[in-house]
């Protein structure tokens, strides 16, 4: 499996995957903090040019809450764009047939299927700490987290979610047979779920609560309130990679 | 001893049924050549016996084990250059063939000096450059490195020399010859010069089965024992033997082919009561490509 999780990282890194992931993680960790920043001189601009029309505008408050509520917006984006490069894994190697040697030469299947999951789940924790980290950074220089309650475990839900979605991403990358497939099939079923989640009764036991850190940070709910979806969203994630290997195994190269 | 036995082998896809009982065996340290026109099935057989696929029916064995679908374990045994080869684009030849022998659990010196032999060997010693730039012929010797890294019992080649120009076909040509000493080779072509040059046995498919097999030699003399050229002095003469034997096929304008041999005493004996004039008759030389017209049909 080692051989191959080195086959993996170069790929990350000769493609520019792996460039492309730290800048857009970087950019996104930048960016709370930036725009929390620049609200009230935002603020500023646009009260000037509306005063003429008649409208009031009082100056904003802004703190380090600003800038996670703008973490908490912002990094649904990053996982979207996160699944969109990591969807071809399985089939780009299936359309152009560079597993046929490799399984040949005896190396089994559930390797396979473990070094990608380690490399792709790897990637997503990398990159979402680092954008944490620089939040976090950024946040504290300026304003202080201490106003932020549970930060640490608002950020572990989240990048939870992010290994749930990454999960069915592999159970499917290794049924269907394009990425297109794997794309549309990943974004229906977090869209599902997400939607479900919105009712009161499932939503207290669904994955796509883990997305809302925001109550957590402001204090309105408490860790043990996501317990139930934790353990769901992990059990789910076993699952799905358990489906991932036993398909892999009777999957036609 | 026999390296590859398949018994009794049958695949369908859909509707198509592409093997219907496919029965062969391959003796060690001999190169085996498997024929059949495009579309025969011989690329589905080399999948089943890489566990690429499910057989419908029937049996593999490869050095005396059970090939099994999805995780067979005689992979291990096997080197396998399919007909079109892939490898990862962003890697040097060195780097593709340190990541076979990884795989293959080698040790790190005897993948470095393997490495090397085998990129002497395929002419891509001191290559730098990335595979992506690499040509169809140099991919195709690439593919045979990576195939022989971690000295296969079986070497299984897919067409390996329908897209070679001459002289990448020679090449890999002694390669494989090269390679008899150490391995069992199963070779896949239509190319009939190709088996001519380096094939000890070979084996026709054809409609799904195996329509003829054996040694080079075994496989000639068959055909060539069956088969005799009558040509005659006169046409009419012709006529007149063709007419008496209809089984006999039109050769030239004096000449006719005897494919049954057990009918020549009665066809001689015809010639002198009819006391038509003989001008000569041999023993036909078949090609391998007329045998192949042949078996196919044509």
């Amino acid at each position: 499996m080692k051989a191959f999780l080195k086959k993996e990282w170069m790929e990350t890194i000769r493609t520019g995957r792996g460039f492309l992931l730290l800048l857009i993680f970087g950019l996104f960790g930048i960016m709370n903090p930036a725009i929390a920043r620049l609200t009230p001189w935002m603020m500023k601009v646009m009260s000037e040019s509306l005063r003429d029309a008649g409208f009031v505008m009082t100056a904003v408050e802004v703190n380090a809450m600003t800038s996670w509520s703008q973490f908490y917006k912002n990094i649904p984006l990053a996982l979207i764009i996160f699944v969109l490069l990591v969807s071809g894994s399985f089939t780009g190697e299936y359309q152009k047939g560079t597993l046929i040697p490799v399984v040949t030469r005896g190396l089994s299947r559930r390797k396979i299927v473990a070094a990608k999951a380690l490399m792709i789940m790897g990637l997503w924790t990398a990159g979402y700490f680092l954008s944490f980290g620089i939040t976090f950074a950024y946040n504290e220089y300026f304003w202080g987290n201490g106003i932020a309650s549970h930060l640490l475990f608002g950020a572990v839900c989240f990048w939870l979610f992010g290994l749930w979605v990454l999960g069915i991403l592999l159970f499917l990358s290794t049924a269907a047979r394009t990425g297109t497939q794997v794309l549309f099939g990943t974004g229906a079923a977090a869209l599902g779920i997400y939607v479900l989640g919105m009712l009161p009764a499932p939503g207290r036991w669904l994955p796509a609560r883990l997305m809302d850190g925001m109550s957590l940070l402001q204090g309105h709910t408490v860790p043990a309130d996501y317990f139930k979806n934790v353990i769901i969203a992990c059990a789910m994630t076993a699952l799905f990679l358990l489906f991932s290997v036993l398909c892999f195994d009777r999957k036609r190269l | 001893m026999e390296m590859l036995a398949l018994n009794h082998v049958k695949k369908r896809f859909g509707e198509k049924q592409v093997l219907l009982d496919v029965s062969f065996c391959v003796p060690e340290h001999t190169v085996f050549g498997f024929v059949g026109q495009n579309g025969a099935g011989k690329t589905t057989s080399m999948k089943l016996i890489l566990g690429l696929l499910a057989c419908d029916g029937g049996e593999i064995t490869v050095g005396g084990e059970p090939v099994r679908y999805g995780n067979t374990r005689t992979n291990r045994l096997i080197g396998y250059l399919p007909d079109v080869p892939e490898f990862y684009p962003y890697m040097t030849p060195a780097e593709y063939l340190t990541f076979c022998g990884e795989i293959n659990g080698m040790a790190s010196g005897e993948i470095k000096h393997r490495t090397s032999e085998l990129l002497s060997l395929v002419g891509l010693e001191g290559e730098r450059r990335r595979i992506r730039g690499f040509s169809r012929g140099m991919k195709q010797r690439l593919g045979i490195a990576q195939a022989l890294f971690n000295r296969p019992k079986l070497l299984i080649c897919d067409e390996p020399t329908s897209a070679l120009d001459p002289a990448g076909r020679k090449e890999l040509l002694d390669i494989l010859t090269a390679a008899r000493e150490q391995t069992t080779v199963l070779f896949s072509t239509h190319i009939l010069s190709d088996v001519e040059h380096i094939c000890d046995e070979m084996a026709f498919l054809h409609e799904g089965k195996i329509a003829l097999q054996g040694s080079l030699e075994e496989i000639r003399r068959i055909r060539e024992e069956a088969a005799m050229e009558l040509e005659l002095e006169r046409p009419e003469d012709c006529k007149e033997l063709k007419a008496a034997f209809p089984f006999l096929k039109p050769l030239g304008s004096n000449g006719l082919l005897l494919e049954k041999s057990e009918a020549l005493p009665e066809v001689l004996r015809f010639l002198a009561d009819r006391r038509l004039s003989l001008r000569r008759m041999e023993r036909r030389e078949m090609s391998l490509e007329e045998l192949f017209m042949e078996v196919i049909g044509k």
